[in-house]
């Protein structure tokens, strides 16, 4: 592990990280029966309970992003029982979303490296 | 009051109910929750065999531990009603695996009590996705008590859809209906 400052704080306490677990233990159960397209909802579910414990904790530098992510997928994830079609278009677009948080991220790092002295 | 306007109402209630899932913080009076779940007694039941309890949980904590263990609970509710199988009710009644009509039981009990809720100004909505195993241990029920169903009741919030223009139409009753032969519509 490196012992370079982390510029991240942490975002998820234990009881809600065991939450998270218990969610994702019963979705695995739940899969052997259910349809399987009910899979994919319970990861984007899974992704929207996640964001919403960490958005209790107000993280420095992705709760902008988390905020109007989140907001988005619970919209859209209920979309499975309306419009199944718009759903799969929406989770076929959710990844480009994060992909770029995660990039900005990135940049913000690499300019911060750049601008400490060696 | 006719019997014709009684079903024009019952009609109503029933076509006006939708599932529920977003609902304000506002807790449920117990005498609401209580002619909620009194409906349920009063559900069609086979045989009149009443193998069903129902348990009322109001406690938020409790709640947020079930619904940790219900991925179906896409948000917590101020209350939940829980139909549980007593399976002391149901060595008691002899019945058989593969006797559905314990399911459908269990439905119509959810039906009559998503139906008094609506009526009473509350929104529900019934949650089949769960660990029964990691719900049971959860809230510590007795061996002999099996949960099957949870109904999430509260004050409901409006979420708008959002969907757009190519979204399909709702199902009408005719199209869910033959007559006489399978695949016509008409009388």
């Amino acid at each position: 592990m490196s012992d370079e400052p982390s510029t991240s704080t942490g975002v998820l306490m234990e009881e809600e990280a065991m939450q998270l677990i218990a969610f994702l233990v019963s979705a695995s159960e739940l899969c052997i029966k259910e349809p399987t397209y009910y899979g994919a909802f319970r990861l984007i579910d899974a992704a929207s309970r996640l964001m919403g414990f960490m958005l209790q904790h107000n993280p420095s530098r992705t709760s902008e992003f988390l905020q109007r992510f989140k907001e988005e997928v619970d919209t859209k994830k209920v979309w499975m029982m309306f419009d199944r079609q718009a759903y799969f278009d929406f989770l076929q677009s959710a990844p480009a979303q994060v992909a770029a948080e995660v990039k900005r991220l990135a940049d913000e790092d690499l300019a911060s490296q750049k601008e400490t002295p060696a | 009051m006719s019997s014709t306007s009684l079903a024009d109402q019952m009609y109503e209630v029933m076509k006006t109910r939708r599932a529920v899932r977003t609902f304000t913080d506002e807790p449920v009076a117990d005498d609401l929750l209580w002619r909620v779940v009194r409906s349920a007694r009063w559900a069609s039941n086979a045989s009149n065999r009443h193998v069903h309890k129902f348990l009322i949980i109001r406690d938020r904590d409790k709640i947020a531990i079930i619904r940790s263990f219900s991925p179906g609970m896409l948000n917590a509710p101020p209350a939940i009603i829980a139909i549980l199988t007593d399976q002391e009710a149901v060595q008691r009644e002899q019945l058989q695996p593969g006797d559905n009509a314990n399911d459908i039981d269990i439905g119509t009990a959810a039906q009559n009590m998503m139906n008094i809720a609506h009526a009473l100004g509350l929104g529900s909505c019934p949650v089949t996705s769960f660990s029964k195993s990691g719900v049971a241990t959860a809230i510590a029920l007795p061996p002999h008590l099996t949960p099957e169903l949870l109904l999430m009741v509260g004050h409901p919030q409006a979420v708008p859809r959002q969907l757009g223009g190519a979204a399909p139409k709702p199902l009408s009753a005719r199209d869910l209906t033959y007559w006489e032969d399978a695949g016509r519509h008409e009388p």
